[in-house]
């Protein structure tokens, strides 16, 4: 059991870093895909929504909105779903919660993503949410640091024995 | 004691594997139940949909629902067969066309590109007509191998001539044949294109133009086509990959008809004035002067613009985009003038010209119908993912519109999928009566491809006149392929085709 424990807990560690991660590589390849397109329009390329839906890329800074599409719409979510899940396995005060936190955090952002295409002001506090989703999500895994982590466990073990 | 305990432990292994279940198998049944028969009837498809109108009997065939049997309205009377619903077979054919499909490599702009040619180029062949001929098109697929059809976009011809695989007709194997039959009973700019695999069939290059013109001609001394098309990235008016020059004396007008035939929205706007004459084939009632204002086409769209060759000898350009123009005038004049500036606002198509009667009252609808565009994960197809959905519901559970024959339809669009989506219904024109709750001030804004913008709604109108089975599509055909298709059926009527199955139909 309590090796059963162990690994969920370091699977939530990494699948709380996970998220982390790809929320800073939403941002890079956003930006880079940005500035791509900045270099493009400078000499006088044109990028439209013809260009846009052909399969062919003008520039391939291009490939980091296609990225930034799979990684918000599959992957992260994914990531954060078995976050929760296996938050329910670590037998950790506050696991639920966090991953609970991310999770939320996800949903919010994604809305946020499709909502900036009708307001754009929806695509600014996309920006800012995924501050809060990147800070969340280190937290949670930065909770399990060996020290809380043993701490807690003491504990959990003390209120389980049978009195 | 330990009874209390064993069952606290047995507890603690319990909820989480609970919590887990509760999260995981609500996602089993829509993964199920997206799953797809292996051929189907579009009939079968999601939800009857009545928009308030009369349902048919009870008691009889009308079941409907998510893949669990036919409807044909009136359970008294069998359905007909939309193969019926034919031109008339007795007339012989005023203009008889012969087209050949192909699937080949293409050279433009000193490229290769993989496509589909139609009588060996891409675009195909100009069908031309005047109004009132019949046209009899003699399609032959030579070597497409996932077959073809040809539907007439924007013309609303008998359902069984609306080429739709698996709707209104077999896929037209390679080696097969088709012939068309249709009145050319609108004036206009329309176009055709395959509707089998038209995804990669209609970007690969299987369309052609169509114009049918009035009997009297037209008023311009030029009347020119501008087929828009992005070929692997590859801009192009009329398959090359370059401006489309048009010689034409100072002083001179020119009708020129727009298509945009690629997957998204196109702006096009001139170097000086110029007046919107028709839009998707019907014409603009006393069109006024435009200057400084680009019009939207949307994917499938036309637009007709009045353009006059400057009587100082310069060119008149019409800009498809800011990739490729059409230059009208004297040889040489103003062959490199630079592309006049994009403007910044749009013609405004919602008081352009003047009002005239539309010919029915939208405010004695029978039938409301609502088409909600957004965006929800789920499965499609057996396939998580982030899907189009119509009404909350995703394909194939989508509303089947049902209309009767002389019903006044009206249709609130609304799209809050976060992307622009072009509306295209089949066999009928469209009248737009309010765009996000401002209603239409000029003259009557007649569409058969209309531009859907996140956070935009539409109050369209329309008299259910031509009965059959329609598809009602969003015409960015990717994203019909991810399933933002629906259909409005006229009750009674049936098809005896099927998605899949032998034919392999995937109009798509």
């Amino acid at each position: 059991m309590r090796t059963a424990h162990k690994i969920m807990r370091i699977a939530y560690k990494v699948l709380a870093y996970l998220v982390a991660a790809e929320v800073a590589v939403q941002a890079m390849v956003m930006v880079w895909a940005i500035a791509g397109l900045g270099r493009w329009i400078d000499g006088g390329g044109v990028f439209d929504k013809a260009a846009m839906e052909s399969a062919w890329t003008p520039f391939p800074e291009a490939a980091g909105i296609t990225a930034h599409i799979n990684n918000g719409f599959f992957v992260i979510p994914a990531l954060a779903l078995l976050l929760l899940i296996v938050s329910f396995f670590t037998k950790l005060r506050g696991a639920i919660k966090w991953a609970g936190l991310v999770f939320a955090l996800v949903i919010v952002q994604v809305m946020l993503g499709i909502l900036g295409h009708q307001l754009t002001l929806g695509g600014a506090l996309h920006g800012l949410n995924a501050l809060a989703l990147f800070g969340t999500a280190i937290y949670a895994g930065r909770r399990l640091r060996p020290a809380v982590a043993l701490a807690v466990e003491e504990e959990s073990a003390r209120a389980a024995t049978p009195v | 004691m330990s009874t209390d305990s064993g069952r606290r432990r047995a507890l603690k292994i319990a909820l989480p594997i609970l919590a887990t279940v509760a999260i995981v198998a609500p996602l089993a049944w829509p993964w199920h139940a997206s799953r797809l028969p292996g051929s189907y009837s579009v009939m079968d498809m999601g939800y009857l949909d009545y928009g308030g109108g009369a349902a048919p009997d009870p008691g009889g065939g009308a079941h409907g629902g998510h893949m669990q049997g036919h409807v044909h309205g009136h359970a008294s009377e069998p359905a007909r067969m939309i193969t019926d619903l034919v031109a008339d077979p007795a007339p012989p054919a005023d203009v008889r066309v012969d087209l050949v499909t192909r699937q080949q490599t293409l050279t433009a702009g000193g490229r290769s590109i993989s496509g589909f040619t139609v009588n060996g180029t891409s675009p195909g062949p100009e069908i031309r007509a005047t109004q009132g001929q019949l046209i009899e098109v003699h399609l032959r697929n030579e070597s497409v191998r996932d077959g073809v059809t040809l539907h007439w976009h924007g013309i609303d011809v008998p359902n069984a001539m609306d080429g739709v695989a698996g709707v209104t007709q077999d896929a037209v194997p390679a080696g097969g044949e088709f012939i068309y039959r249709f009145v050319a009973d609108q004036v206009g700019s329309f176009w055709y294109h395959s509707h089998q695999v038209s995804n990669p069939q209609v970007a690969g290059g299987l369309l052609g133009s169509l114009v049918v013109t009035p009997q009297s001609g037209i008023a311009q001394q030029i009347d020119v086509s501008a087929i828009a098309h992005t070929y692997g990235g590859l801009r192009t008016i009329n398959g090359k990959a370059e401006d489309l020059r048009v010689p034409a004396q100072p002083g001179d007008w020119a009708r020129v008809r727009v298509a945009n035939t690629d997957n998204g929205p196109m702006k096009v706007w001139t170097n000086g004035t110029y007046r919107l004459l028709a839009v998707d084939g019907t014409e603009v009632h006393r069109p006024t002067e435009v200057s400084d204002r680009s019009v939207t086409l949307t994917a499938g769209a036309r637009a007709d613009l009045e353009v006059q060759a400057p009587s100082d000898g310069t060119a008149v350009r019409v800009q498809l985009s800011k990739s490729t123009a059409v230059i009208l005038g004297p040889a040489g004049a103003d062959a490199d003038a630079p592309v006049p500036p994009q403007p910044t606002a749009d013609l405004d198509l919602l008081a352009y010209g003047s009002p005239t009667p539309l010919g029915f009252d939208p405010a004695q609808a029978t039938r409301q119908f609502d088409y909600l565009i957004g965006r929800r994960p789920g499965f499609v197809k057996g396939r998580p993912g982030m899907w189009w959905s119509i009404n909350s519901h995703l394909f194939p559970n989508v509303p089947m519109y049902v209309v009767r024959e002389g019903d006044v339809v009206v249709m609130h669009i609304e799209n809050r999928s976060g992307e622009v989506h072009p509306m295209h219904l089949h066999g009928h024109h469209v009248v737009v009566l309010a765009r996000t709750g401002v209603p239409a001030s000029g003259s009557p804004w007649w569409v058969d491809s209309l531009n859907v913008l996140p956070g935009e709604t539409y109050d369209i109108g329309f008299v259910a006149n031509n009965p059959g089975i329609w598809m009602d599509h969003c015409h960015n055909l990717k994203h019909a392929a991810q399933g933002m298709i629906a259909h409005l059926m006229y009750e009674g009527f049936d098809t005896p085709y099927r998605i899949a199955g032998p034919a392999d139909n995937q109009p798509e």
